[in-house]
């Protein structure tokens, strides 16, 4: 009996679905272009998100050497600030590279050029750079070269050169990602308001078919089951064709973006690919609650026959 | 079958759609319940079928007494009466085979009873040729054809019809009326909600008179005198 019925009303939602296909596909598109936003303002986050790491990630502690250092004391101060918790990386670059950076650096500058000419040994001391995996962390490192004694055989180290880029960066990337949190949900609420109503603007149009289906003896469940699973067949579908849309779109993007913002290591399509089952899940779970919460709410009304 | 005992229908404020309306339908009976417009025939079919609330009174339908019947129970009811209307009220998206055996499926019918069943009232309606129309492509007569065989489907010991020709000339309708008879030959009680003069006359059953929601009139080989 249950098998029985659930047959029938698997079969009445399909009929309900295709023989009704223009406004199966008027909902289906709306469901696309909610999606769309969605998906963007998901995207976008991340994007902006890796930008702002990408920046984070050239801020770092430079540890200029006095020139008489020796490279294998460098080596070992390299050694042992690498143990450091905090620390992501430590790079070495050696005065002589020093010098041929700085070189090539103001190759256009006659005036300096002239000026190390005239200098018979490098002016420029070893450096080390460090990359730490949180900018906060910063403080906490310079404590620590302290401690080690680092600072006394440097000749600069210029953290607070680069402090004030990290403050203000954080402070950005902070409201940004609160700017993010608000558009998205605006945006979210009025996608979802959208879907609400066209599946409402739907059931509207079968109210009749509704009172006539009570009248010869349908129970509420016989009649309102077709509806929400027609509303998960408009969820499965319309997820379906967006993906399948928003990759083909990505994938034409992908060149020209990387092309123009060619500094930040930001890959639409892989992000798509690692994340699909993230998105691509949430958004359906969302899409098939939100069809059925309408289609409940919209079919009450009419079932009061 | 049918016992109407001091029905009354109040809409709000103080709209009287039938007074202490009383009378009793015997099985097999074929009723004529006449009036004109307005004068609580609809209101008596909707309170039959438990469409609407009964203010004061009570209805019972073979046996059952429906005056409150539960929601959950209303699906049952109407699975026992068949209802005829006068805008036919078919499921548009649905042929006329699919609309037949909805009122089947409703009730969790097995689907080789539902091959077997529907073929034969589409039958004794003369549309098995076209069971596979939809609404749209059936004219008026056949539409209400299709309604008929619908109501008849669940072999209901009582068919109430509300106007089934009103919309309908005069050629359908006394096709409509004829099966109507025919349906009420094979022993089920008809109640036939009208206002045509003819039909009523013609038939010369018995005939319930309301006029302004009250029973004026109660005749068996009535007439229509309004």
């Amino acid at each position: 009996m249950f098998l029985l019925s659930l047959t029938r009303i698997i079969r009445f939602a399909l009929q309900n679905f295709y023989r009704n296909i223009w406004l199966s596909i008027v909902t289906i598109t709306v469901i696309i272009l909610t999606l769309f936003s969605l998906t963007s303002l998901i995207v976008i986050n991340a994007g902006v998100n890796q930008a702002i790491l990408t920046v984070k990630n050239k801020v770092d502690i430079s540890i200029y050497f006095k020139t008489a250092t020796a490279e294998n004391t460098v080596n070992d101060f390299k050694e042992k600030i690498n143990s450091y918790a905090s620390v992501k990386e430590v790079n070495f670059i050696s005065a002589n590279e020093a010098l041929e950076k700085f070189k090539n650096n103001h190759k256009n500058d006659q005036l300096i050029q002239n000026a190390l000419q005239e200098l018979e040994s490098n002016p420029l001391g070893p450096t080390l750079t460090i990359k730490t995996y949180d900018v906060n962390l910063y403080p906490q490192i310079l404590n620590q070269l302290k401690i080690d004694k680092v600072d006394q055989l440097a000749e600069e180290i210029d953290y607070d050169d680069n402090k004030l880029v990290i403050e203000r960066l954080e402070v950005i990337s902070q409201k940004v990602q609160k700017l993010g949190l608000i558009i998205s949900i605006i945006f979210a609420i009025i996608s979802l308001l959208v879907v609400f109503n066209t599946i409402r603007i739907g059931i509207y149009t079968h109210k009749d078919e509704i009172g006539i289906m009570k009248l010869v003896g349908a129970g509420n469940w016989f009649v309102r089951v077709p509806f929400l699973l027609e509303g998960i067949f408009y969820a499965l579908l319309g997820s379906i064709f967006f993906w399948f849309l928003f990759y083909v779109a990505a994938g034409f993007l992908q060149p020209f973006l990387s092309s123009f913002f060619i500094d930040i290591n930001f890959n639409l399509m892989s992000y798509l690919v690692s994340h699909f089952l993230y998105i691509f899940g949430f958004e359906l779970i969302i899409m098939i609650v939100l069809n059925m919460i309408s289609s409940f709410i919209a079919i009450g009304k009419y079932l009061r026959v | 079958m049918i016992q109407f005992r001091n029905v009354s229908k109040i809409y709000p404020p103080d709209v009287h759609a039938l007074k202490n309306a009383t009378f009793h339908i015997k099985p097999g009976e074929f009723v004529f319940l006449v009036g004109q417009s307005g004068t609580g025939k609809t209101t008596a079919v909707r309170l039959l079928i438990a469409e609407e609330k009964i203010s004061n009174g009570r209805i019972i339908v073979g046996g059952w007494d429906i005056t409150h019947i539960p929601r959950r129970h209303v699906p049952l009811l109407r699975r026992q009466i068949g209802v005829v209307w006068q805008d036919f009220k078919l499921l548009p998206k649905k042929t006329a085979f699919e609309n037949i055996a909805f009122a089947l499926e409703v009730s969790g019918a097995e689907n080789s009873r539902i091959q077997k069943i529907v073929p034969q009232v589409l039958k004794i309606v003369g549309l098995e040729d076209k069971a596979n129309r939809y609404p749209a492509q059936l004219s008026g007569g056949e539409q209400q054809r299709i309604s008929i065989a619908r109501a008849l489907v669940h072999r209901p010991k009582i068919l109430v019809a509300d106007e089934p020709t009103g919309n309908l000339d005069a050629v359908n309708t006394r096709e409509i009326i004829d099966i109507l008879q025919k349906i009420n030959e094979f022993g089920t009680t008809v109640l036939l909600v009208t206002h045509n003069r003819d039909v009523v006359n013609s038939l010369k059953k018995r005939v319930i008179t309301l006029d302004h929601g009250v029973v004026v009139a109660d005749q068996e080989k009535g007439r229509y005198f309004l």
